[in-house]
């Protein structure tokens, strides 16, 4: 299983990560990238931001795949042929919802179970963990549960959760050690342009990132 | 409380609202080509929404106003286009009103001819419910200002049907009471501000005022608010001497410089420029498949074919070219209909520049084989490929390359494209809320948007099956997809002449086919968008905007309209939004399903 969680940022703050999924990770010519947006709402602006960050990574090719909008199964069976895909930042509960309307959750896993790279920034990042309970916090800055959805559920791909866009603060800190005493889980955070790269039983960290785990704090290096 | 310094300043800001008083330099160049009315504020009046950018542009407002409104501007905007005509009625049953109501000037009704009128030479039809507001400059550019719902002219329909003045307001004849009303305001505000942005030409509206039982005022805006119907009167009448002087008066307006030299050639010139930019809009109405009620009258559109009316005007998300609007006496033109209708108004141009040369009418039929109508055709197919060309997604210099030196590769695509875009439902002619439709079964954005995804992925073709899945909308049924020889040999034509294009602009580039496939991804994602406003989209956002009126305010309203717009603007080089947020707001969420719902619809 090939998992990339970024923490958030742009090309330029995530260069060092994309580096190590295309040359470490990926490691293959001709590359093949689906971009998949958490809303289609003016998400053709993301995609073409996309496009420049990897290309300066000399990949070529790319398919842009809303999920929240009409889409055939022959843009799908395309997108699922990638070598990675990619899950966009955005609203974390508008994005899991549209994955679960889109019935995609059993193709992803199936993606990544015959050799496929999933990587997730931000919401993206945190949907590919057990549930999305980091979305909605810390209050000044969390995304907002517009629709009221109460199954948090996700794809349930590693046994950690994820918190995004992380800053090594006391503010963030007091909020990240009170929910690490309600959840049996360690918390990874991860500051703009830092993540997690895990490649089958390995886990490697990608810059200063941390984990909260029953009320403690732990730097990883 | 205000300082008296601050109230002045704010007066001399807003100053220029004063020379919107009814005065235009058409009323002393064509005398008979109106009805002048007094008028009188209109009491009750509420701000529903104003264009600030347009009104920074016209130089109403100084260039660093803020999209805020204050009390100042606002009842400067109620005085000045808040008013009501003291019209026939009104004087026949001397109604008097205190004489501090009274406006300075005198508003013009303006004449043009109207089909639905039973005199079909304009002699009783022109604004029916409309007063022309002024004429403003800034900056080199001019604008005419109007304003729909100002009070009962004598040249609306309904006087001329029933030979009587009516009362404004008379809720007995509901077209002919002369008042607007807020929702249809508020759906031209929204759809002509979308246009615009998209480089549709047409009228853009300035102002909206409520009033009380959801009336209005909407006040609208073009460099040159002047018809064809309102030169074909004069013509249809054989009054050369009106049809002079209208046509001189737009002379001097649009082309000072021509004037002033006095061309001889002056009319050829003008005809010229009618037929391009007819030909133009008619391709692109047709290829972006706006309905626009076009016929004989030169109604509905300005000389320079921008949209005027929004009464009917719809966006079609794919192409439902027999769609008819049900007009209870009459049904409308359909847009594969909408070309004719436009060439038939050069032709009547012809006959009109013939008969001021002239000085005597030659039937309209001896000019059908005039050589400015073949340049019409000519034109019209330039921008059938040019718009294809650019629906492709390919940027400025591959569509000049192919458009100038591989003209027939877009041609024979142009064949491809329009038979699947052409096809149709095998149920046939069906009605609809407000007339009559056969659905189109195929989405050609769709395509446009999927297919250079899939090749720069596949490096190949893509199955029959694939292709009928990817084009196929919401009103194909099973029995309408069947794959027989012909539409098997068209997708494979399809295939064929788009992969020559994209080769072809390879090599005359230098880039590699995956470079250029994916660049036209990128331009075609936002070209081809799948969420395109359609008419019944506008129809809803525009109830949802006027529930959410009275707490967004006017200038709620206005950023709302413009992240809309914003939403809703094709332009594949538009920038990166600064800290975009997640749909913005819960409206544009809203705003977002409806799009999304409606999307393949009328």
């Amino acid at each position: 299983m090939k998992l990339v969680f970024y923490g958030g940022g742009d090309e330029e703050d995530n260069y060092q990560l994309d580096t190590l999924l295309i040359k470490n990770l990926c490691n293959k010519r001709k590359i093949k990238m689906t971009f998949i947006p958490s809303s289609s709402y003016m998400s053709h602006l993301d995609f073409r931001e996309f496009v420049f960050q990897y290309q300066a990574h000399n990949v070529e090719r790319f398919i842009h795949f809303p999920i929240d909008v009409h889409f055939t199964e022959v843009l799908k069976k395309e997108a699922f042929s990638a070598d990675i895909i990619h899950l966009s930042g955005g609203n974390t509960y508008y994005f899991l919802q549209s994955l679960k309307k889109a019935k995609l959750f059993k193709d992803l896993k199936a993606f990544i179970k015959r050799g496929g790279i999933l990587t997730g920034l931000s919401a993206g990042a945190i949907i590919m963990t057990p549930e999305i309970n980091t979305a909605g916090f810390p209050p000044f800055d969390c995304d907002e549960n517009e629709d009221n959805i109460t199954n948090l559920s996700s794809l349930n791909l590693v046994d950690f959760e994820f918190f995004p866009h992380y800053k090594n603060s006391k503010r963030y800190d007091e909020h990240l050690l009170a929910y690490s005493l309600q959840t049996k889980r360690k918390i990874y955070a991860s500051p703009d342009g830092n993540g997690v790269i895990i490649d089958n039983n390995d886990t490697t960290f990608c810059g200063r990132n941390y984990i909260f785990y029953q009320g403690k704090k732990i730097v990883v290096k | 409380m205000q300082t008296a310094k601050k109230v002045k300043k704010e007066q001399s800001t807003y100053k220029k609202f004063d020379s919107i008083d009814g005065s235009h330099p058409f009323k002393d160049s064509v005398p008979k080509g109106f009805v002048d009315y007094p008028a009188r504020l209109r009491k009750g009046g509420k701000l529903a929404y104003f264009n600030f950018d347009l009104a920074r542009e016209m130089g109403l407002m100084p260039k660093s106003h803020p999209d805020k409104l204050n009390k100042e501007l606002e009842s400067k905007i109620l005085e000045t286009f808040g008013i009501v005509i003291i019209n026939e009625y009104d004087k026949m049953n001397s109604k008097s009103f205190p004489q501090k109501e009274i406006k300075e000037g005198t508003y013009m009704a303006t004449r043009y001819l109207q089909m639905q009128h039973e005199d079909k030479t304009g002699r009783t039809s022109g604004d029916g419910r409309s007063v022309w507001m002024g004429h403003v400059k800034h900056r080199g550019k001019s604008w005419d200002i109007s304003s729909c719902g100002t009070g009962a002219t004598c040249l609306s329909p309904a006087t001329s049907k029933y030979n009587k003045f009516f009362e404004t307001g008379d809720p007995s004849i509901s077209y002919g009471c002369g008042y607007a009303e807020l929702d249809e305001g508020m759906a031209t505000a929204l759809f002509s501000d979308i246009f615009h942005e998209n480089h549709v030409p047409t009228e853009q509206t300035l102002a909206v005022i409520q009033y009380e039982k959801n009336f209005s005022i909407n006040v609208r805006v073009h460099e040159c608010l002047l018809r064809p119907s309102h030169f074909f009167g004069y013509l249809k009448q054989g009054d050369y001497k009106s049809l002079n002087q209208i046509t001189e008066y737009y002379i001097h307006s649009k082309y000072p410089e021509l004037a002033k030299k006095k061309k001889k050639n002056i009319y050829e010139l003008i005809l010229q420029d009618i037929c391009h930019d007819f030909a133009k809009v008619a391709a692109l109405f047709e290829d972006e498949y706006i309905f626009c009620w076009l016929d004989w009258d030169g109604d509905n559109i300005l000389m320079d074919g921008s949209i005027i009316d929004y009464g009917s005007i719809r966006q079609f998300g794919l192409y439902h070219s027999e769609y008819r609007y049900d007009d209870v006496e009459r049904f409308s033109t359909s847009l594969a209909e909408q070309k004719d209708k436009a060439k038939y108004i050069v032709q009547t141009f012809c006959q009109l520049f013939d008969y001021l040369e002239k000085k005597e009418k030659t039937p309209i039929n001896e000019f059908k084989n005039h050589k400015v109508l073949k340049d019409f055709d000519q034109h019209f197919e330039d921008y059938k490929d040019q718009n294809l060309l650019h629906k492709i997604g390919l940027n400025s210099e591959a569509k000049e390359m192919i458009f100038t030196k591989h003209r027939k590769l877009i041609t024979e695509f142009r064949k491809d494209f329009s038979y699947f875009e052409k096809t149709k439902s095998k149920k046939g002619i069906i009605k609809v809320n407000d007339g009559i439709t056969w659905d189109a079964i195929f989405c050609m954005r769709d395509m446009l948007r999927e297919l250079p995804q899939i090749y720069l992925s596949r490096n190949e073709n893509i199955s029959d099956q694939e292709f009928i899945e990817i084009l196929r909308s919401n009103y194909a049924k099973e029995e309408d997809l069947y794959l027989n020889s012909y539409r098997h040999e068209k997708i494979k034509s399809f295939q064929n002449h788009y992969w020559k294009i994209i080769k072809k602009v390879s090599k005359e580039t230098n880039k590699n086919t995956s470079q250029v496939l994916l660049e036209v991804t990128m331009r075609s994602s936002v070209i081809n968008k799948a969420e395109r406003v359609t008419g019944d989209a506008i129809t809803l956002i525009t109830d949802m905007l006027l529930k959410k009126k009275e707490k967004l305010g006017v200038d709620g309203i206005y950023r709302a309209i413009k992240k809309i717009t914003q939403f809703q603007a094709f332009d594949p080089k538009m920038k990166t939004l600064p800290k975009k947020k997640f749909f913005q707001t819960d409206l544009m969420k809203n705003v977002f399903e409806i799009v999304k719902d409606y999307r393949e619809g009328l």
